[in-house]
């Protein structure tokens, strides 16, 4: 792990992603303690004037006389939680979905990889927009259920053909000979070790499903106003008065381009760590063996 | 080849039952219905009336036996008639299914025009400033999200340049301009091939590194062919057979985001009219929607396999 660590310093980008997303998410946590406006109350004086970007109001403010800075601080709250806790429901039912099906094999397998199959072949996004629409309820638990649950395809093949190839492996074939069970196989030898490929994937993850909000919440079947979120506050920028007010259009769009080329840098950054130390280990291990040959 | 076109096609049979099943059961367990709207909006419907329309729509029915009666129906070629309108739903979808294709051809006619050298020449000039510059622009468009690109075109290009319509599919007279339509088209179409630019470079960029590699590329080389032929007529050829299989694997992604892009730039389209359906819980409507969206993604896999056997003699289905 130490190993992976020192491999990811090495590369720059990820580095720089990862300082990005830090400055990010301490701006989401301690922002909204430092800017003096409330992200929430209408201004009647500036209602339907907004301000362009100054001094006193680093975004402007919007058609509702809001602080956009603000706005955009809790939008970034909201927007990290749901990508985040949207990663963590799509990976466990993807792993664990994806380990049951390579454990299991055969007949099951194939079947659960059809499903798999089914759903990737399809653009999820307007199954996720018409699950959204049907359920009518927008609280964050359930837009973070709905991405969740419609995202974990990608990883469940992923982790399948780690655990397919694991199967094989000599330690496996010892822990079944003393005896353990299935579940504990499943949970304490197989998935551990298949984890190094769900890490990057999960990193990736983040930054779709804060795409995925934004979609959502664009289209006014994500988060509901007056909360903000980056990406019910672009729908504030569809509307004809807001034309006169490109901040409105680039504040929170940039946020979203920022934070997700940082998750990306940073996955990217993950996987090469992974990769390389991997090549080290068996290096070293080719090595070692060389030398005992000799 | 012609028996692995009809294998691959009744193997898709199953994903496509899989499928519709999914979403039949998600309209089914999803609570509301299509009903009820129309007692929450007319407040007027006398629970007679409604039970009485429930009954005529076949909606007092569990899902799963009216997901049977939709695929009886849809053996005998039909996809049943909206809600909305009473017209019948493959009608609707079909006479919208040439403006979505149009802008999906047109979107990735663009990724490619402009994926395909850049990738190569990234690969060719590896570590120089043009490699690192468009691996750098690939990854910022990655993250753009597309309608938020969508809007900014709008902005510059239709609001404040004024050279192109803002929205729409046609000019007033000149509903059925093919050169109108393309104009239309521009900036959904741009904007879509900005967006999935991005791994398309990167993926030409790697198959044209794998390629350079090769024995065969150094022989040819050794041999004192001219840099220009060894690219061209060597590498180039056998890099662009893995940029085939990607145009079947970001194929549900291609249409998801056009689907979307409709929406923005209120383009008439299959996209636009799902999206309608899903709000207005036009259940039949939104049902062939998603069947369609499902053959055509089969399709375009198949498509791009069989461009794959064709453009690579090894490849052989059979």
């Amino acid at each position: 792990m130490k190993l992976v660590l020192k491999r990811f310093l090495r590369e720059r980008s990820a580095v720089a992603g990862a300082i990005v997303l830090a400055i990010v998410v301490a701006a989401a946590l301690f922002g909204p303690l430092v800017v003096p406006y409330s992200p929430i109350a209408i201004s009647h004086a500036l209602l339907g004037h907004p301000l362009a970007p100054s001094l006193i109001h680093p975004f402007g403010t919007d058609l509702l006389g809001r602080d956009e800075l603000a706005r955009a601080l809790i939008g970034a709250r909201v927007s990290l939680t749901i990508g985040f806790t949207a990663m963590i429901v799509g990976i466990v039912v993807g792993t664990l979905y994806g380990a049951i099906s390579g454990a299991a094999g055969g007949a099951v397998d194939a079947l659960m990889m059809r499903v798999v199959d089914a759903l990737l072949s399809f653009p999820t996004f307007f199954l996720i927009i018409t699950v959204e629409a049907l359920t009518d309820t927008f609280t964050l638990a359930v837009v973070v259920l709905v991405i969740g649950l419609l995202s974990w395809m990608g990883v469940a093949r992923l982790v399948r053909g780690e655990i397919l190839s694991l199967r094989e492996r000599d330690f496996v074939e010892a822990a079944r000979a003393l005896g353990v069970g299935p579940a504990r196989l499943l949970l304490r030898h197989l998935i551990p070790n298949a984890l190094a490929p769900v890490v990057v994937a999960a990193t990736l993850a983040v930054g779709d499903n804060i795409l995925t909000e934004a979609g959502l919440s664009f289209l006014g079947l994500g988060v509901q106003v007056p909360t903000p979120s980056w990406g019910n506050m672009l729908q504030d920028a569809l509307l004809p008065a807001a034309q006169s007010a490109p901040w409105l259009i680039l504040a929170p769009g940039l946020l979203i381009v920022v934070t997700l080329l940082a998750f990306n840098l940073v996955g990217e950054g993950i996987r090469v760590a992974f990769d390389r130390s991997i090549a080290q280990d068996v290096g070293a291990a080719a090595a070692a063996t060389a030398e005992e040959a000799a | 080849m012609s028996t692995y076109i009809v294998r691959r096609l009744l193997g898709a049979i199953p994903l496509l039952l899989v499928i519709t099943f999914i979403s039949y059961a998600l309209m089914g367990l999803a609570p509301g219905g299509p009903t009820a709207i129309l007692t929450r909006e007319a407040h007027a419907m006398p629970p007679a009336a409604r039970a009485h329309l429930i009954a005529l729509l076949g909606l007092d029915r569990p899902w799963y036996v009216q997901y049977f009666y939709w695929l009886g129906a849809l053996v005998h070629g039909s996809l049943g008639t909206s809600y909305v309108d009473g017209r019948p739903v493959l009608e609707k979808i079909l006479e919208k299914l040439p403006v979505t294709l149009g802008l999906i051809v047109f979107s990735q006619v663009l990724t490619l025009l402009i994926a395909i050298p850049t990738g190569v020449i990234a690969a060719v000039r590896r570590n120089s400033l043009f490699d690192h510059v468009s691996t750098i622009v690939a990854f910022l468009a990655y993250g753009f999200p597309v309608f938020w690109l969508g809007l900014i075109f709008i902005d510059v290009f239709a609001l404040h340049l004024r050279w192109l319509p803002a929205a729409g599919y046609a000019s007033l007279g000149h509903e059925h301009d093919p050169l109108d339509h393309l104009r239309h088209l521009i900036l959904p179409a741009v904007t879509l091939a900005i967006v999935s630019l991005a791994s398309w470079i990167r993926y030409q960029r790697g198959a044209m590194l794998d390629v350079l590699g090769e024995p065969y590329v150094r022989t040819a080389r050794s041999k004192g062919l001219s840099e220009r032929v060894v690219i061209f007529r060597h590498a180039l050829r056998n890099a662009l057979i893995p940029t085939l299989t990607l145009l079947g694997l970001s194929l549900p992604s291609l249409v998801g985001g056009a689907y979307f892009l409709e929406y923005v730039f209120s383009i008439p389209g299959m996209g636009y009219l799902g999206l309608t359906a899903v709000f207005q819980r036009d259940y039949p409507t939104v049902m062939g929607i998603t069947l369609l969206s499902a053959v055509l993604v089969v399709l375009g896999n198949l498509f791009a396999d069989v461009a794959y056997a064709a453009a690579d003699p090894r490849v052989r289905y059979d």
